[in-house]
């Protein structure tokens, strides 16, 4: 790796002083970022380590709303008996990311705010209709995630927390890459007070609704219901792992996968 | 499986004495090999699959923070470094040779250990910076300016035969370097004519790489008093190691002297020479100082030798019976940018008939350069692609033409009787008994009761599919061995041995067969393998050589060792030789039962003064031993999948493997590398494979993100098993254990994969057979 400066801010507002910097870099669970600098893919004047910022970490329930702060790690979303209880599809997709090294270290504000196209997390901010809070403003998750490795995040404005209100049902199919074990296609349905919402990960650039699946599941949430549903492929990835062609049917199947997993 | 070892004898399933060692951490790797003012080497490799270099600006990195020195071909060829002196055959007498058709030697590319006008894979050493730390050698590397000519590249290994293909070697007229022909054409001819039946298959076993856990490094020395090198380097033998420096830094054998300790896998593609241990003592003599060097895993990933890549079109006529007539086809190996081995190509098209009787066969046997890695011999170099030819046809013959699979194989399969045979390619099987194997593989299988799981799996919508998978593997390799044993007074016992352990546990095996034939405490054996200072003789780990030639080497020079001792005993005793028996590590006098330590010996023969001139001194032999005979480790595996339709996902659910090792030294140790050998036969079946951008050769594989390796998930417990058949061409009856699980492997879990599909009317999938090819195949896209 290319040499940089540490930063280890005790408070958010020191941190987003130190993050207003261009060249200046977050550094969250650094699951990603360390191999990328350690492959020298990436250069920064300096990291922003979050990891004394003990006000973004932790989970809460607020009535309906289930809060995690975005420095929480996803082996304690994993365990944690409110999250197990509230919203198990979340438990679930927290247990399924990486392994026990990854999820000891990463983080749900890290994962979201590097937007990698197979991340997890996206899939349930979206599919839940999750609320971000940053140090700056409120943005739905709808409008969160904008492309490959690229979030509605300005220069300084850190993520503090997620609000995830509660579905009445919900649950994650992931369908893993062999070598990575990333998602070649990772869906989220969840049925919630707005409408089934459906969001898919690994298939495309970034994080997307599945707008015919979540029509038909609105007026019938069943597994059948989404008999002669299809996903046009032309917008999705390509690679050695799975054709574009091959995700779109993927994508149906996890989104069956997933509602029979929520009924 | 393996219960609690009742002794430390051979037979027994001793604990590896190496394992707590290599599992505290405590194993020394070459990276763990640091010397005292040591330099850091960083490469500079080839972005471009073929490019002709224009010229190379080194002055800004040269000038750079800490950097040492920046070294291209043009200093290596001025310092008049050798080439790489490939042995690209396999010369053992055993084996088949290949002959071009036209009477021309094969072509064998001049390739140095750093490109010198030209690049043929991404990957290739185009530069060598070495300075203070890593880091500056990485900064100095990025400030190379490297003037490139990119041109056209060719990845395919059919593509690269064409005519109009771009072509890697103005030297040669065509990329195919080798074009031979085996077996008997005539009577192939004829056989086909009178078949009734003609099964075809056309494939390619892809592109693999041997991915040993622990990478590459090295460390280069140079001693300006003595003007000698020392490399330390892990490798698949040291003394071949040593050899093929001394040619490629033109001086004599004894100028060189190659280290190593624990080494973290092999698989073949470890075993032979690398460019870059011959560039860091070159660099280390220039500089005058250590230079050290150490691969990362994405380096390894575009520059570790790669394996398989084999295209392959193969017909097998039958008569109306189902009796095999002939084979005959066509395979072309890939050897990649240089020519480093054609030992694939010609250790597979001998064997193409694998234990079936087959009267007469041809084959044509070709090798291609293209831009792509080189490749070497890689866990039973050659035979598990060909054993998945044989076995892909005989399921094909069988679904074609109606004929029941293990029928087929039972009607075809050589009988113990017929042994030893020799095939239509000149190869001569010794001993074994094929049917016991298949037998005893379908039997654990559970082969009788597998149409019952398949139609409870279609209940629940999935797949069930059964393979089978007989397979012969020819063990040769460096036909030269080694070993010498010393006996020392206080209760020690060195082995000095030409092999490398690259995690086989020859600590262990080795040491049981001391402890088998001297008697001595297991734990008092020490096994000296990894410096050639000490060990002069000696051909490494590969081709299943190390137990099979190192048990004779040392069987020997234990024979040697009681021989001697007996007649000192008889001095101490005060008794005649011939009365003397060796029981137990004690010489003992029948009758009146005095007895001597074989340790006691030992003193006396360094102690006693009025002993013959033969026994005086240490108690030590040596056996020092050629092997010209080959070794033909067998047996079928069983594999079962089940599919899911809807993904193309699968699961192995069962795997069960009869391998015959002729006499098992360490039982736990050979299901070990069965295992590990089974992991590796059907991760190529299933998962992996090193993808090249077909349009810029660019590979598409470089890290664990992509390039699919097996997991224990991917598997159920093994159902491992061996049968003993005493090999007759071994002293002690023993075979190779250590690729046996991989050869058949690929044809055991591909034809599992095709039966599954069966009902989709699938006849043939390729490898790897991912989820998205079964989904294809299901749905006919």
């Amino acid at each position: 790796m290319y040499d940089f400066d540490y930063h280890r801010p005790a408070s958010l507002t020191e941190a987003a002083t130190l993050l207003a910097r261009d060249d200046n870099k977050p550094l969250a669970g650094g699951m990603s970022l360390i191999p990328s600098l350690k492959l020298r893919l990436n250069r920064y004047a300096a990291l922003v380590d979050l990891g004394a910022l003990q006000e973004i970490k932790g989970i809460r329930r607020e009535g309906a709303v289930l809060v995690i702060g975005a420095m929480t790690p996803h082996a304690v979303v994993a365990a944690s008996d409110e999250v197990r209880k509230t919203l198990p599809a979340l438990a679930d997709l927290a247990e399924g990311i990486g392994d026990p090294l990854v999820r000891n270290r990463g983080t749900l504000g890290g994962s979201m705010a590097n937007a990698d196209p197979a991340a997890d997390y996206p899939a349930a901010v979206v599919g839940l209709g999750a609320t971000v809070i940053t140090n700056q403003r409120s943005i739905a998750g709808d409008d969160f995630f904008k492309g490959v490795f690229e979030t509605a995040l300005q220069a300084g404005e850190i993520i503090q927390e997620v609000r995830f209100s509660l579905p009445q049902k919900a649950a994650y199919a992931k369908y893993r890459q062999t070598a990575s074990r990333f998602a070649i296609v990772g869906v989220f349905v969840a049925q919630t007070a707005g409408g089934v919402r459906v969001a898919v990960t690994g298939a495309a650039p970034s994080v997307f609704r599945f707008s015919a699946a979540e029509a038909a599941l609105g007026k019938r949430f069943d597994a059948a219901a989404l008999e002669g549903i299809t996903l046009n492929a032309d917008h999705l990835n390509a690679d050695i792992h799975a054709s574009a062609e091959y995700r779109a049917h993927c994508v149906v199947e996890m989104t069956r996968r997933a509602v029979l997993a929520a009924l | 499986m393996s219960l609690a070892p009742k002794s430390t004898r051979i037979g027994e399933p001793v604990r590896r004495k190496e394992d707590l060692r290599l599992v505290t951490g405590k194993g020394r790797f070459s990276d763990d090999v640091n010397l005292p003012r040591q330099l850091y080497a960083v490469m500079l490799r080839s972005p471009h699959a073929h490019a002709r270099i224009r010229g190379i600006d080194s002055r800004k990195a040269s000038a750079a923070p800490g950097v040492s020195a920046v070294l291209t071909g043009a200093d290596f060829r001025a310092d008049g470094i050798k080439h790489i002196p490939y042995n690209v055959f396999t010369l053992h007498p055993a084996e088949v040779q290949l002959v071009n058709t036209d009477g021309t030697p094969p072509f064998v590319t001049p390739c140095y250990s750093m490109a010198i006008d030209k690049v043929r894979y991404v990957g290739e050493v185009v530069a060598m910076v070495v300075a203070q730390t890593i880091a500056q050698a990485k900064d100095g590397a990025e400030l190379i300016e490297v003037d490139y000519e990119v041109l056209p590249a060719v990845t395919n290994t059919i593509a690269a035969t064409q005519p109009g293909a771009p072509r890697l070697w103005d030297e040669a007229t065509s990329n195919v370097c080798v074009d031979a022909t085996v077996g008997e054409g005539k009577a192939t001819e004829a056989a086909f004519a009178r078949a009734a039946h003609i099964a075809k298959i056309e494939t390619w076993i892809q592109r693999v790489t041997g991915v040993p856990m622990e990478p590459r490094a090295a460390v280069g020395e140079f001693d300006p008093a003595t003007q000698r090198y020392t490399l330390h380097a892990g490798s698949g033998g040291s003394v071949r190691l040593k050899k093929d420096l001394a040619l490629i830094l033109d001086v004599p054998e004894e100028k060189v002297r190659v280290l190593m300790d624990d080494v973290g896998g092999n698989f073949g593609t470890r075993g032979m020479i690398y460019p870059e241990f011959a560039l860091v003592p070159w660099a280390a003599r220039r500089l005058g100082r250590p230079v050290k060097w150490t691969c990362e895993r994405s380096e390894a990933f575009v520059s570790d030798f790669q394996g398989r890549d084999l295209a392959v079109t193969a017909e097998l006529a039958l008569d109306a019976e189902g009796n095999f007539l002939a084979m005959r086809g066509s395979n072309i190996g890939n050897a990649g940018g240089h020519t480093g081995s054609f030992t694939p190509l010609q250790k597979g098209v001998e064997i193409m008939s694998s234990i079936y009787r087959m009267p007469c066969a041809h084959f044509r046997a070709r090798a291609v350069v293209s831009n792509t890695v080189p490749t070497r011999p890689y866990r039973s170099s050659g035979r598990p692609e060909v054993m998945y030819v044989m076995e892909r046809l005989i399921d094909i013959a069988a679904r074609d033409f109606g004929f029941d699979r293990v029928d087929l194989r039972r009607r075809n399969l050589l009988k113990s009787s017929e042994l030893p045979y020799t095939n239509p390619f000149g190869m001569h099987y010794d001993s074994g008994d094929y049917h016991d194997a298949m037998d005893k593989a379908l039997a654990m299988g559970d082969y009788a009761g597998f149409a019952a799981r398949r139609a409870e799996a279609k209940t629940r919508g999935k797949c069930r599919g059964l393979g089978i998978a007989n397979y012969v593997d020819t063990a040769t390799g460096a036909p030269r061995e080694r070993a010498e044993i010393t006996v020392h007074p206080d209760g020690r016992v060195d082995l000095v041995l030409g092999t490398i352990s690259n995690g086989q546990g020859h600590e262990t095996s080795f040491a049981q067969l001391v402890t088998e034939w001297l008697g001595v405490p297991f734990d008092c054996v020490r096994l000296i393998t990894g410096d050639t200072d000490v060990v002069q003789v000696g051909g490494g780990s590969h081709s299943g050589r190390g137990m099979r030639m190192g048990s004779v080497v040392i069987w020997n020079s234990s024979k040697q060792i009681i021989a001697k001792g007996t007649r000192i005993a008889a001095r101490l005793l005060e008794s005649d030789p011939s009365v003397i028996q060796f029981d137990n590590g004690r010489f003992i006098t029948s009758g009146t039962n005095p007895s001597v330590s074989l340790f006691e010996v030992a003193a006396a023969a360094q102690t006693l003064n009025d002993l013959p001139e033969d026994l005086r001194g240490p108690l030590a032999a040596f056996s020092d031993e050629m092997f010209n005979e080959a070794s033909f480790p067998y047996g079928c595996h069983v594999c079962e999948v089940e599919i899911d339709p809807a993904l193309g996902t699968l699961e192995i659910v069962k795997y069960s493997a009869v391998d015959d090792v002729g006499r098992a030294v360490n039982p736990m140790i050979i299901h070990g590398q069965v295992h590990g050998g089974i992991a590796q036969g059907v991760g190529q079946a299933l998962w992996e494979q090193c993808y090249y951008d077909p349009a810029s050769g660019q590979p598409l594989t470089g890290s664990f993100m992509d390039y699919a390796m097996p997991r224990a998930d991917n598997f159920p417990f093994f159902d491992a098993e061996f049968t003993e058949v005493p090999s007759t061409t071994h002293p002690l009856g023993m075979r190779p254990a250590g690729e046996g699980g991989t050869t058949p492997a690929l044809g055991a879990a591909i034809n599992a994969v095709v039966d599954a599909l069966s009902d989709y009317g699938v006849k043939h999938i390729e490898m790897p057979a991912t989820p998205e090819r079964i989904w294809r195949a299901i749905h006919h896209k």
